[in-house]
């Protein structure tokens, strides 16, 4: 039993994978975009008249925006693209529940995000000099795996709404910004208005990303970390089981309207 | 609900669309309106009709991919509503066209996957897909792209990914749409192949003559309604035993020859139609040895360049019902 769902996930995760070989948007998303963003947040901070930027909001943080950006263009792109090549409808008609592919999907591209946060953190090692010796790296790990967690219950969250719609794919599209606005991606994210940080308490991955962005910069594991990553996986937890309430409505909502085939 | 592989009670599907953003607006569309019918097992049932005539969103619901607006449907036995996993696992279908397939991925890998939908063993996908690769006549092109293949070969893949898990009920929608003669004659005998294996198919063509070899029984739907269901042999019997007598004629005899025929009673129906400078006259007659005799002279003087006499086809059937229901 545990073999086939894992041979799903590989055959998933595979084609996933090979759809994507050679695919220069992919790479330009994963790469080139987190590379600017970084840019941008360094040559910002300079401008702030900070002598040395803080390598955590500026490089890191880039890395940061292409696994988000990622996560949301890749969801959209799998879904509006199997919705256009017909394969949606083949998936929705097997027995395997779409759940279970959205979930092995989404999992694969927050996966795949991983490489742009692996190429900013070797940037700002290598590149600016990040000082390795401060960094609580158990902090960072478990902090890390919180964020993974919290990237995927929100891009199974999402990915019902762009099943359920075509038009919903442009709604998650806007998401993109807003939310790494809102999170923190690029500063901290105290600088924010108290409402602003009030609407971002809802992402996961804003508690992970604190934790994380305190543990690289030498924090202990302390009471406040503990609270963030217990947020974190709170939130991601209510976010997977408003998906697995979603679910069951979505399948029914669009073997009502037809959207399945839509393009 | 009985024995029949598909069973279907008054069903109904319309579709709701909604326009605007501050005042919306809602459009609702009757694709399929109270329908019924039934298919047994072992059977090849056929549905004809034009273009948007309720064909596809039928094949849907029976398929599971659609919600009827009312009716019921009972697939293998079992509720459609109640039912819908342990259907999904029993039936496969196509849809007709280059879509359902990843382009970039090569044939195995697209059936690997699929199997790997519907649960397969490694090792029962290996040998399925073997076979059905040899069945669809892909063998040799199983390591290439997709996107490489031809409409047919496509088809002939969808065909093959839609058997891979055994079904017992098969869906195939427009499954020769866009396909050349060759390709079209091939996959006809991999649907006979089927056929003669036991399993049960829906088929929806727009082809009359694929219908007529192909189907035991065949509905007619139009504008969401079945308006006629029989085997082909009884639809031809229900338009009339009659023949039809293809006259090709230049201009300078047609009007001659009008002249003769509207003389004769016992005409159902005599159509003109001109295509560069030859005239067609098809005339279905109950009694052709009559105009037989009455086109003697004609070919005697060498003014008819064309004649075929030929029974009704299910063409003319088809084309029968639709324009009856047309009037």
């Amino acid at each position: 039993m545990i073999l086939d769902q894992l041979r799903l996930v590989s055959r998933q995760v595979n084609v996933q994978l090979r759809m994507r070989t050679f695919n220069w948007y992919t790479v330009a998303l994963f790469f080139l975009q987190p590379a600017v963003f970084s840019a941008v947040g360094m040559i910002l901070s300079r401008a702030a008249g900070n002598q040395a930027p803080d390598l955590v909001y500026t490089v890191i943080g880039g890395g940061i925006m292409g696994m988000w950006s990622g996560l949301v263009f890749s969801s959209t792109y799998d879904i509006r693209s199997d919705r256009r090549e017909g394969t949606l409808e083949l998936i929705v008609g097997s027995p395997t529940s779409l759940r279970k592919v959205e979930a092995i999907r989404t999992f694969s591209n927050v996966m795949a995000g991983l490489v742009s946060l692996l190429a900013a953190f070797l940037a700002a090692v290598f590149i600016f000099k990040y000082p390795l010796q401060q960094v609580n790296v158990p902090g960072v790990l478990i902090s890390l795996i919180l964020l993974l967690f919290g990237l995927w219950s929100l891009g199974v969250f999402l990915a019902n709404f762009l099943v359920w719609s075509r038009l919903s794919g442009s709604l998650v599209d806007f998401l993109e910004l807003p939310v790494a606005v809102l999170c923190g991606f690029m500063y901290p994210i105290q600088i924010l208005p108290n409402w602003m940080q009030g609407i971002s308490a809802i992402f996961p991955i804003r508690w992970a990303l604190q934790a994380m962005q305190a543990s690289l910069q030498g924090s202990e594991i302390n009471g406040i970390i503990w609270q963030k990553w217990g947020l974190a996986l709170a939130i991601s937890l209510v976010f997977w089981s408003i998906s697995l309430w979603l679910d069951r409505k979505v399948h029914n909502m669009i073997r009502l309207t037809g959207e399945l085939s839509s393009i | 609900m009985g024995s029949f592989a598909i069973e279907t009670r008054s069903l109904s599907k319309t579709f709701v669309t909604k326009r605007g953003f501050w005042r919306r607006k809602t459009k609702s569309t009757l694709a399929v309106e109270d329908i019924s019918f039934n298919v047994n097992q072992g059977e090849l049932f056929g549905i004809l009709g034009p273009n948007g005539a309720g064909k596809t969103t039928t094949v849907k619901m029976l398929s599971t991919l659609l919600l009827p607006t009312s009716g019921s449907i009972s697939i293998l036995g079992l509720d459609i509503l109640k039912n819908t996993l342990e259907i999904r696992k029993r039936i496969g279908f196509t849809f007709g066209g280059a879509r359902g397939l990843y382009g970039r991925l090569s044939a195995r890998d697209n059936l690997r996957y699929f199997a790997e939908l519907y649960g397969l063993a490694p090792e029962i996908t290996r040998k399925r897909i073997v076979e059905l690769l040899e069945m669809v006549g892909l063998t040799g092109r199983e390591e290439d792209r997709v996107e490489t293949f031809s409409s047919g070969m496509q088809q002939r893949l969808h065909l093959a990914r839609a058997l891979l898990h055994n079904p017992e009920l098969i869906f195939l929608d427009e499954p020769t749409v866009g396909i050349d003669p060759v390709g079209a004659r091939e996959l006809r005998a991999a649907i006979k192949t089927l056929i003669a294996r036991g399993k049960t198919i829906l088929l929806t063509t727009h082809y009359m003559a694929e219908a007529e070899e192909l189907c035991d029984r065949i509905a007619i739907v139009n504008k969401g309604n079945i308006v006629a269901m029989d085997t082909p042999s009884s639809l031809k019997v229900r338009i009339g035993r009659e023949t039809v007598i293809e006259v090709d004629v230049d201009q300078q005899n047609l009007e001659s020859l009008k002249i003769q025929l509207v003389k004769l009673d016992h005409l159902s129906k005599v159509e003109y139609s001109a295509e560069k400078l030859i005239n067609r006259i098809s005339i279905h007659t109950s009694e052709p040895e009559n105009i037989l005799r009455l086109l003697g002279p004609f070919l005697q003087a060498k003014s008819i360049q064309g004649l075929e006499v030929r029974n009704q086809t299910m063409e003319d059937v088809y084309v029968a019902i639709i324009q009856g229901e047309k009037k």
